[in-house]
């Protein structure tokens, strides 16, 4: 599961990549109106208020002491998050509010202000300098509301995990880019909660340094096949002394997510391929459900040479 | 000796002849047809490797089956200096929602399987099984889901009905074990 939190510049297309990503995902858009209309909606007029004044979220309900329409505002939206498969939350200070979500990823979509009033312009059929006004007021408004909820500026480049420039990419192009992030965090936080619960370590690192040729070369098997894999994302612990400390761990060198399996290379000396295969099922052993399976020399040879002489 | 064969190619023996393999293709087809009786099945075969697997294996299957054949290479790619594995020829069938039998003529690592696998997967079919001529069971690395299968293989170099070696030897009527490495 996801959530997503897309701040944008006004004309970015960041409202047009949060409704195409719900499509994609089938899932709800948090929006402004979205928050006024359902957290808010009781009273018009509070609604209209807060619509209005930044300031007024910072305020208690009435008849709730000590609680804030920003607190509801953040919790409402919170508790959508936890019960849904994937969410999407336009604007809102989201990336700040959700920012202690380990399943949030924050997306900032900006474009210059010549695209941007361009397509303001013709949007609304408006001069490129009524365009260009529209769209400072908008992001003045914006920052504003941030700056007053959460004392942050949003265009500080830290708060987000990705930055999207529309001048040349099309709102298609920025989904693919959001949601193969999103597919590979999903791998990422599955191999975390699995560490969580058995005795496996998460051993994922922000780059993959492969300990040898062999490796690599595999690495770019997999990938002309398409087929997704992390390097060595797991430790396995398979052999403890009498105090319970480690004596004996096994890293498989790849994780195939697609096919739930792990690999482990032996292209070297022989001797190492007794060792492996019993590491490997000692690992099955302990951890149930856990797949590994051998590499050998011949295998990967064939791989290389069948990609040599590719006839199908 | 068969004319089909060149003096660079030294056959040991024959592994399977072809009253073997009609055997065998006889009672895979008969298990399929047992197996899928009232279902709509798609058999969907890889060229060209099994190009006559699957066309003994279709007749052989007794139900109002649709075919379809997919082809994959390698095809060179800018960004990367060994290029990217790409389907060459798609299917036209339309397979989603319905069940599809993969037929192949011999899987080793399933890596290509697998690739093929992912690649149908996206056209969002009921189920994909499939079915191999041959099968070297100790060297699979993918979890693949091979209901069926003719012959189960070692690490020996094959030739025949389907296999090739460099190219030559597919239209073998037989499975031949060559003498060397080609």
């Amino acid at each position: 599961m996801a959530v997503i939190t897309i701040s944008r510049q006004n004309g970015s297309l960041g409202d047009e990549l949060a409704n195409y990503l719900a499509g994609k995902l089938n899932c709800e858009v948090i929006s402004r109106s979205y928050a006024m209309e359902k957290f808010f909606g009781e009273s018009e007029e509070v609604s209209e208020k807060l619509a209005d004044s930044a300031k007024l979220f910072l305020t208690e309900v009435p008849g709730q002491p000590g609680v804030t329409y920003k607190d509801i505002l953040t919790s409402r939206i919170d508790e959508i998050a936890d019960n849904s498969d994937n969410l999407i939350v336009l604007g809102l200070g989201s990336c700040v509010m959700l920012k202690d979500r380990e399943d949030v990823i924050n997306v900032r979509v900006i474009a210059s202000m010549e695209t941007r009033k361009k397509r303001i312009a013709r949007r609304y059929n408006v001069t490129e300098q009524e365009a260009e006004s529209t769209v400072t007021i908008g992001d003045r408004k914006h920052k504003r509301f941030v700056s007053i909820l959460f004392e942050t500026d949003l265009a500080e480049a830290e708060l987000y995990d990705l930055t999207l420039n529309t001048d040349d990419l099309s709102v298609e192009e920025c989904a693919q880019a959001v949601l193969a992030l999103v597919g590979r965090r999903a791998q990422r936080s599955k191999i975390s909660d699995e560490t969580a619960k058995d005795d496996s370590i998460d051993h994922q690192t922000a780059t993959p340094v492969f300990k040898n040729e062999t490796e690599a070369e595999f690495a770019k098997i997999l990938d002309m096949y398409g087929i997704e894999w992390m390097y060595e994302p797991k430790t396995f612990p398979i052999e403890w002394d009498e105090e319970g400390n480690i004596r004996m761990a096994f890293s498989p060198d790849f994780y195939l997510p697609k096919f739930d399996l792990y690999l482990e290379l032996t292209t070297m000396d022989q001797k190492y391929v007794t060792k492996k295969n019993k590491k490997a099922r000692m690992v099955m052993d302990l951890y149930p459900g856990t797949n590994v399976r051998i590499v050998y020399k011949k295998d990967f040879q064939e791989l290389v040479e069948r990609l040599k002489s590719f006839g199908g | 000796m068969s004319l089909i064969l060149d003096d660079a190619i030294d056959i040991k023996r024959i592994v399977y002849d072809e009253e073997a393999i009609a055997k065998r293709v006889k009672e895979l087809g008969a298990q399929i047809t047992e197996d899928f009786k009232g279902e709509e099945l798609i058999v969907v075969g890889v060229i060209k490797g099994s190009v006559y697997f699957f066309s003994d294996l279709t007749r052989a299957i007794d139900l109002p089956i649709k075919i379809d054949m997919i082809g994959f290479g390698n095809i060179p790619d800018t960004t990367s200096k060994t290029g990217v594995v790409k389907i060459t020829k798609d299917i036209d069938v339309d397979i989603s929602g319905k069940h599809v039998l993969v037929v192949e003529d011999v899987i080793r690592t399933g890596l290509t399987t697998a690739y093929l696998i992912q690649n149908l997967e996206s056209k969002q079919p009921k189920d994909i099984t499939l079915a191999t001529m041959l099968l070297n069971p100790d060297r699979l690395l993918m979890t693949i889901p091979v209901k069926y299968y003719g012959f189960e293989i070692s690490d020996s170099w094959l030739l025949g009905y389907g296999l090739d070696s460099k190219e030559v030897g597919r239209n073998l009527p037989y499975i031949a074990e060559l003498a060397k490495k080609e």
